[in-house]
């Protein structure tokens, strides 16, 4: 508690990219050298629809500021289909959790095709910015200040 | 003879003949519980037991529940939400709509006794008897008996029902209510403004009151800051004893094996702490996007009162909001997470 309050804190993102697109476009943006913010943690799924909203809840319930979830642009899904499904389940999760009292900010989601390295870069250095500005996530722990 | 007891003739004349002309193997309703105005399910093939069903303002249970586990032609009771609740089980393909024979229960209502009790300031036991009669309902305590407007004693959840008439049905016991509904907001609204410095505590409803309107809840609770939303929920939850009730009362909730009690991965500890309890029921209400059909099940079953159709009805006006989609209204129709469209909440991704 004490450590996480104190100026050295970086907000944790994880990001759950697909292997397809958004993957792509991560390791694309580390072969070209770009910089990206180190907060983030990719757990490689095998499409965005693979992403169940109780992954997304875990990883905020096991002290994750943020949670990133990346597919391939609509229409452009390997499996045709996938992106369109987890665009309904991102949606009702995201609005879900807002009215339960969790910050929106903390749930995001992502279109990124795997030559949009730039996109990415841009993509994880606003969603670190903006967890930043929302500070830690306190959300399970006992006592909130 | 009142409008229930017409339907519960007419129901027991039905089922006998459905199993007379072997056209079903079970029949599901309800009979009398086995304390003063409630009722339990009833399930039977025999047509000795017919006489047992009963229609009254108490038959609040969500019968499609049962309606997974069993084999064969089955003619169920049901009231608005219930068949909606049917559609959305055939939606699924956990039930096929062959099978079924629907008797449908044209709606007035459920009585919640916890009104009643605030009402005449009586415990149930006291009260001699609760009789609906149209618009309103006669409470006899003592032998004597007093009216009250209806809505002054419905359920939350029937002030809030959109279609108190079944939406599927094979035989329908009585005329549709459509109408109903209006006259209810209108003597709600009366009520309300009449007796607004009445101010009533809901006990553990953590200063809700259920009373206002059926909506007014889900408004305060809109109106308060996320943190404040999210201190209302810790605090609700840290009451929760994780008994599942909410859970096996629910007809949408059919897993066969429940996240709850996976072991590999191991998603929640069995313990009931309020973090854990609040992932379980937001996961809950995730799953049953598209398919509660706010029946009320949930809050009913509540042992230690949990607001929960402050969940279940937020998820039901979402869903309507973001994809226009309402649980139960069409068997034909794809269930709500199977379906998408091109375009439609794209705002919500970068």
């Amino acid at each position: 508690m004490g450590a996480k309050l104190n100026s050295e804190w970086e907000p944790q993102l994880l990001g759950f990219l697909c292997k397809w697109c958004s993957y792509g476009g991560a390791d694309l943006a580390g072969t070209s050298r770009k910089k990206y913010p180190p907060n983030i943690r990719i757990i490689k799924v095998p499409c965005s629809g693979r992403v169940d909203p109780l992954f997304v809840f875990k990883a905020l319930q096991m002290g994750f500021d943020g949670v990133l979830v990346s597919g391939c642009h609509p229409g452009d899904c390997h499996y045709q289909t996938g992106n369109f499904r987890a665009r309904r389940r991102i949606a009702i999760t995201k609005k879900f959790l807002e009215y339960m009292g969790m910050e929106p900010e903390r749930i995001q989601a992502s279109w990124i095709s795997a030559s949009e390295a730039g996109k990415f870069v841009e993509v994880v250095t606003e969603v670190t910015e903006g967890l930043k500005a929302i500070g830690p996530n306190q959300l399970f722990d006992e006592q909130r200040p | 003879m009142n409008s229930d007891h017409k339907m519960q003739q007419k129901l027991r004349h039905e089922a006998k003949a459905l199993l007379e002309q072997d056209k079903v193997d079970l029949i599901i309703g309800f009979e009398a519980g086995s304390l003063k105005f409630t009722t339990t399910p009833l399930i039977t093939k025999s047509k000795d037991d017919l006489d047992r069903l009963v229609i009254n303002p108490f038959i609040v249970n969500n019968l499609a529940l049962f309606l997974p586990d069993f084999k064969g032609r089955i003619a169920v009771a049901s009231k608005g939400c219930d068949s909606r609740s049917i559609v959305s089980l055939i939606q699924d393909n956990k039930v096929s709509r062959d099978d079924l024979v629907i008797i449908g229960i044209p709606c007035p209502g459920m009585i919640e006794l916890r009104k009643v009790e605030k009402l005449t300031g009586k415990d149930r036991d006291e009260l001699d008897d609760i009789i609906r009669e149209g618009d309103k309902v006669v409470i006899t305590v003592d032998g004597k008996g007093s009216e009250f407007p209806i809505a002054e004693v419905l359920s939350d959840n029937c002030l809030a029902c959109e279609f108190p008439t079944p939406q599927d049905y094979d035989i329908l016991l009585g005329e549709p209510t459509a109408t109903s509904q209006e006259s209810r907001v209108k003597s709600r609204e009366s009520r309300v403004k009449g007796q607004g410095s009445r101010v009533q505590s809901h006990g553990e409803g953590g200063g809700l009151q259920s009373e206002a309107s059926p909506d007014s809840r889900l408004q305060t609770l809109k109106a308060m800051s996320p943190q404040q939303r999210w201190e209302f929920w810790r605090k609700e939850f840290s009451r929760c004893i994780r008994c599942y009730a909410c859970r096996n009362i629910c007809p949408s909730c059919f897993c066969k094996r429940c996240f709850v009690e996976e072991s590999e991965p191991r998603w929640l500890m069995p313990m009931p702490r309020w973090q854990e309890n609040l992932m379980f029921q937001a996961i809950r209400n995730i799953h049953l996007a598209g398919r509660c059909t706010d029946c009320g099940g949930c809050e009913r079953s509540c042992p230690v009162n949990i607001p929960l159709r402050c969940l279940t009805k937020e998820m039901y006006d979402l869903v309507d909001e973001l994809f226009h989609f309402k649980a139960g209204m069409d068997k034909d129709a794809p269930p709500l997470m199977t379906h998408y469209e091109q375009e439609e909440a794209e705002d919500l991704i970068r």
